[in-house]
């Protein structure tokens, strides 16, 4: 089944914050004089789990819009969320705790998706595309 | 004596983590209303398809960030946190 186009580019777009986020971080963890392999293990351990939980997200909502019945969307996304986070937090403690890697290095970049939609429609203004969710008052009309 | 403090202390840091992870039901709900009121406004307008999705997703990934919260502080719970309570409850006994 072919992707929607949104989802690749709203992945893309949360992808390269994850990447610049995490270069700041191991940066960060050289400067602090901490760091070591398991601090850049546990880095693309957790950015490959950010990113593969935001595109596992994506996928699952595009799937359920497009399906168009609102009950059934409803209850698709909510079992998905939950199957998620406890994944990810299966994968993460499985990081952590088989293959030792630095808990920090691995659980900061969980949150980097969230830092790059701040930023979002800061993003969107310099690109000179409306940022998204602005149109919402047409929807409601 | 210490055996006993650090078995409490261990029990109680496990009943923390299961606790904090109840912030993983809420997003969940969060997430299916918000699509489902998605759902209908496509379905009232429909070439706002595109749009809607864009923003659907950007706002699940939102919502979803406060249930990885809840997951971090219980991962902390687990992992860091009896290591450096032990050392200082074998501190404060000697």
């Amino acid at each position: 089944m072919a992707l929607d186009p949104a989802v690749r580019k709203e992945t893309g777009y949360i992808a390269v914050w994850v990447v610049l986020l995490s270069i700041l971080m191991e940066a960060v963890f050289l400067l602090i004089g901490q760091w070591d392999l398991s601090v850049l293990l546990g880095n693309l351990g957790g950015a490959a789990v950010a990113v593969g939980n935001y595109f596992l997200l994506a996928v699952t909502v595009s799937r359920a819009i497009d399906k168009g019945q609102a009950d059934q969307a409803a209850k698709q996304v909510r079992a998905t969320a939950s199957l998620r986070l406890v994944g990810v937090g299966a994968i993460c403690a499985l990081l952590v705790g088989v293959f030792k890697t630095n808990v920090y290095a691995t659980l900061i970049p969980l949150l980097f998706p969230r830092i790059g939609l701040a930023f979002r429609p800061m993003v969107d203004r310099k690109r000179g595309i409306e940022p998204s969710g602005a149109e919402g008052s047409d929807l409601i009309d | 004596m210490l055996e006993l403090a650090m078995g409490i202390m261990l029990g109680l840091l496990g009943l923390g983590a299961g606790c904090a992870m109840i912030a993983g039901i809420g997003p969940g709900i969060g997430e299916g209303n918000a699509v489902a009121k998605a759902c209908e406004a496509i379905g009232r307008q429909p070439e706002c398809k595109s749009d809607v999705t864009s923003t659907m997703i950007m706002g699940c990934a939102i919502a979803e960030t406060t249930g990885l919260y809840g997951l971090i502080v219980a991962i902390l719970l687990i992992f860091v946190a009896p290591g450096s309570f032990t050392g200082i409850l074998k501190e404060a006994i000697k």
